[in-house]
């Protein structure tokens, strides 16, 4: 599976696998470094809230259960006049207008005691004694109050309006504390005072932190006594079914909208305070550092791409460029140069394809030309051997001599030209003894001693056994035709020496020497310039008159190396010596080879 | 590195980072961050399980204004849980109590509230019930303040004097002769609210005159026959203060038995049901008092709270009392009452 996906990579240009690493290899770390550090700094402030609004609102938590509690108290107010509690100790009444009046009395003393700014959030006081009903409110009641919708509940703890069956205008949420009046001094009940406090004095206590955050209180059924959002007091909080801590705090964990909750228990009234605030608030400050650390992240990566891409650039630029002139040299272009300096792999790998490009050009120049010019030269060589001037003038030679009725001389013609064309037309062998090539020469000689009589004469000295080494072939006559050519031209008599002759080069290696001499007039110096510019030179370049020289000289340095090959020593009017320089081809060594 | 492993790498760390991911959304709905337990308020509750017996000895036993104080008493007791043992002389002598308070100590009790009739008699038997672990207090009248924890006073006694004063005064209109009928001579709340009904006196009413200051021993037949010999004593005497619960109404049944209403004014310390008759008929003119049946349940909230460990405070609500004062080792329940003819009828002690 894994070898599936790699595919499409292993298919990537080296740059961009190159660039594709460098920038996963910095990329990744760096992400996977920043998501972890950012996590945990988010944990951090989570934790850090997760403490610290606990003992918030547990501080709250006390602060209202202590507001409540002396705001209960407040009905030992009561107490302090003499009036009142002789009012309340009243059981019974003689006529309806003590009654009345003691009510009047009553009223005017909660409203002027309780009403009147200690506690601007009591909404409301009743009390209730013998029968009697004193109330004093701040805000009108929807029902009037009366026995049925106001009765006893609970001296210890603050009940919530729901409980109770007062409702006041505009639907005010709060709580009723209740007090039992004792007349200490008679040590019996008088009755129970009622004090409704608005629920929105909470406000006040938490609004240190009940900012951007919900605060609620609600009972044990989880119905909310006070939110901060007063649409939902009354209604049940159905959010989280069953709260996982009672004092402490947790967070949520789903899909979005996490919230840090802090649960504070209050034992008096079995009510429970959370807090709960979005976590995207508390990370509100982290959001800098976030945006921070991506802006950074990616710039980093940015330079770290562009980094990636130049390192990848000059890694692969030469390699890219070494491809384009593989390309090049691949179509057959080896013009080519890869000039770099550098002294890496990728130097020595272009310093090695110079020079392999160098040897592969060296190599192809010469098997193409050396094989065009074998070619050309054994072309050559087959036209020389068969060439129809000769053939012209052998025959005529032979026909004269016919006419003449010399006989002899006509048999001994056809038999030579005979062996000659045997020796041209048995083609197999590149190289043959040195006797087989110097006969085939005595037979052109004779042949041509029969054309020119006396005008020709010639020499064959063999200062070695000629038998015993092997020369390639026809590198004689095209020298001796050339000299026979030129010498008649001008002089009436023709003197060819053929000199055969083992010397040793200046390297000390022993070489075979054919030295053709003639009584001819010699190369102007102008024509010998030119022409050991030719043999020095490309010698097949162009087709000249002595091309025949130049095919000699051409065919020896191919087979042998240009060591080898044709010197020309001459001087006007003073004849030529034409030197052909072979290596020693020792025929039984060769045998051995070839056996 | 190696083409082949990097790939392979890559994809690992990426399913990795997916995991941890995963994983943490996977944990369930809730992480809990920090939890605390609530404040330890539950060791008290145990200790309740345990019940108490104290002893309260009031001076004597069959007087109306003791007897209110054992109702206090017993309400408290039963309302507490604690098994009360309330038990005094016949007769206000010191002797008695101390051999009433030795009885007791036997009873193998936690606690002792003594309402001293003779502080200097008493302390000794005191000391003997602290080293065998009884812890004593005082109320009504005090001892000498080593021998106790602490001691529960009714009222301030400087208020209640001049308060007396100020009422005989009012009743004289400033002037005129005026006796005292007190006590014990050797009680110690009494010769304290006595102290300041003088000083009182001394500083604003220098047109009134003091005859004479008679001890009764809280007998109320002797304290009868003083007040008759008083007013035959001193046919021109206005007033009477009864610096204890037996001395007014003696002095209002006299001046009645002796024809002297409107002549001779009777104020003090007394409690209404026994003024009652004297008020509305004009035989008295104020009875001043505190609630005796308040001090009983007071004296025996106040033992429990001891016995738990917890010393009363300043403005202490006691449950069924009220706000009680705390000066040094002297807790004041309240301030004092007034009965008069027009609200006499609202109190029931």
């Amino acid at each position: 599976m894994i070898s599936k996906l790699i595919a499409p990579f292993k298919n990537y240009r080296f740059t961009s696998k190159l660039m594709i690493t460098y920038i996963l290899l910095t990329v990744i770390p760096m992400a996977f470094l920043g998501y972890i550090s950012y996590n945990q700094y988010t944990k951090s402030i989570e934790q850090q809230a997760g403490e610290n609004y606990p003992k918030l609102l547990r501080q709250a938590k006390m602060n209202i259960d202590q507001q409540l509690s002396e705001i209960q108290k407040l009905n030992e107010l009561l107490y302090s006049s003499s009036t009142i509690m002789s009012i309340l100790r009243t059981e019974e009444y003689q006529n309806q207008s003590a009654l009345l009046r003691d009510q009047f009395e009553m009223n005017t003393y909660l409203s002027r005691t309780f009403l009147s700014g200690i506690h601007s959030d009591i909404l409301a006081v009743f009390v209730q004694s013998n029968d009697r009903l004193f109330h004093s409110t701040r805000v009108p009641l929807v029902e009037e109050v009366n026995s049925t919708n106001l009765q006893h509940i609970s001296y210890n703890r603050a009940i919530p309006f729901y409980e109770t069956e007062l409702r006041f205008e505009g639907d005010i949420p709060y709580l009723m504390l209740e007090r039992e009046i004792i007349d200490f001094d008679n040590r019996e009940s008088l009755g129970t005072m009622y004090i409704v406090v608005d629920i929105r004095f909470v406000d006040r206590v938490i609004q240190d932190i009940s900012e951007k955050a919900d605060v609620w209180i609600m009972d044990h059924n989880q119905r909310f006594i006070y939110h901060t959002d007063q649409e939902k007091i009354g209604r049940i909080y159905d959010e989280i079914k069953r709260i996982p801590v009672f004092n402490g705090s947790f967070k949520t964990l789903s899909e979005e909208d996490n919230k840090v909750m802090s649960v504070s228990q209050s034992e008096k009234n079995d009510w429970t305070f959370v807090h709960s605030i979005q976590t995207k608030y508390l990370t509100e400050q982290t959001n800098l550092v976030r945006n921070v650390t991506i802006i950074f992240f990616i710039v980093f990566v940015l330079i770290s791409a562009i980094i990636s891409i130049l390192l990848a650039w000059n890694v692969t630029k030469p390699i890219h460029q070494l491809k384009l002139l593989m390309k090049d040299v691949e179509k057959g272009n080896f013009n080519v140069d890869l000039s770099m300096n550098s002294k890496d792999e990728v130097g020595m790998l272009a310093k090695s394809f110079n020079s392999m490009v160098y040897r592969i050009k060296e190599l192809i120049r010469i098997n193409y030309q050396t094989g065009l010019r074998q070619k050309e030269a054994e072309l050559y060589a087959l036209q020389s051997q068969i060439n129809p001037h000769f053939m012209y003038n052998t025959l005529e030679t032979i026909s004269m001599s016919v006419e003449e009725g010399e006989t002899d001389s006509v048999v001994e013609m056809v038999a030579l030209l005979g062996q000659m064309l045997r020796y041209s037309l048995s083609n197999k062998d590149e190289v043959v003894p040195i006797t087989t090539e110097v006969s085939h020469i005595k037979d052109y000689l004779i042949i041509q001693k029969y054309r020119f009589e006396e005008r020709l004469s010639f020499k064959v000295e063999e200062k070695i056994d000629i038998s015993l080494y092997n020369t390639p072939k026809f590198i004689l006559q095209p020298i001796v035709e050339n000299a026979i050519k030129y010498t008649i031209e001008r002089n009436e008599l023709a003197n060819v020496t053929i000199i055969i002759a083992k010397e040793t080069f200046d390297a000390g290696e022993e070489t075979i020497v054919f030295r053709i001499v003639d009584n001819g007039p010699g190369i102007p110096p102008d024509k010998l310039k030119y022409l050991e510019t030719l043999l020095k030179d490309d010698p097949m370049t162009k087709k000249s008159s002595s091309f025949g020289l130049l095919n000699v000289h051409a065919r020896i340095a191919i087979m042998f190396g240009d060591n080898y090959g044709i010197t020309i020593n001459s001087h006007e009017n003073m004849g030529t010596e034409i030197e052909i320089r072979i290596p020693v081809l020792d025929r039984l060594k060769e045998e051995v080879v070839e056996s | 590195m190696s083409k082949k492993l990097l790939f392979p790498l890559f994809l690992l760390t990426t399913i990795i980072m997916i995991y941890i991911f995963f994983i943490k959304s996977s944990q369930g709905d809730y992480e809990i961050l920090y939890t605390y337990e609530p404040e330890e308020r539950e060791l008290a509750i145990e200790q309740e399980s345990k019940k108490y017996k104290i002893a309260v000895v009031p001076k004597q036993h069959n007087i109306p204004y003791f007897r209110a104080v054992e109702k206090g008493a017993i309400d408290a007791a039963e309302e507490l849980e604690m098994e009360l043992i309330y038990q005094g002389p016949a007769l206000a002598d010191s002797d008695l109590q101390i051999s009433t308070i030795q009885e007791i100590m036997d009873q193998n009790v936690d606690l002792i509230a003594v309402s001293a009739i003779d502080p200097n008699k008493l302390a000794p038997v005191l000391k003997e019930a602290q080293n065998k672990g009884i812890e004593v207090i005082t109320w009504d009248s005090d001892v000498l303040s080593s021998s106790r924890s602490f001691f529960i006073n009714m009222v301030n006694p400087e208020t209640l004097g001049r308060h007396l004063m100020d009422m005989m005064a009012l009743t004289m209109d400033d002037h005129g002769d005026f006796a005292i009928i007190t006590g014990s001579a050797s009680a110690a709340n009494i010769n304290e609210w006595l102290k300041w009904i003088k000083i009182q006196h001394e500083e604003y009413y220098p047109n009134m005159n003091l005859v004479e200051v008679v001890p009764t021993d809280d007998n109320p037949a002797k304290a009868y026959e003083i007040a008759i010999d008083l007013m035959k004593e001193y046919p021109d005497l206005k007033g009477v203060i009864g610096n204890s619960s037996v001395g007014p109404p003696a002095a209002a049944q006299a001046v009645m038995d002796l024809g002297k209403k409107g002549e001779v004014s009777v104020v003090g310390l007394s409690s209404p049901s026994e003024m009652k008759g004297y008020l509305n008929n004009g035989a008295a003119q104020v009875s001043t008092l505190w609630s005796p049946e308040k001090l009983g349940y007071l004296t025996v909230s106040l033992s429990k709270q001891l016995l738990e460990g917890e010393y009363p405070n300043d403005l202490q609500d006691v449950p069924n009392v009220g706000r009680i004062q705390v000066k040094g080792d002297t807790v004041i329940m309240g301030e004092p009452i007034d009965f008069t003819k027009e609200n006499v009828d609202q109190y029931d002690f």
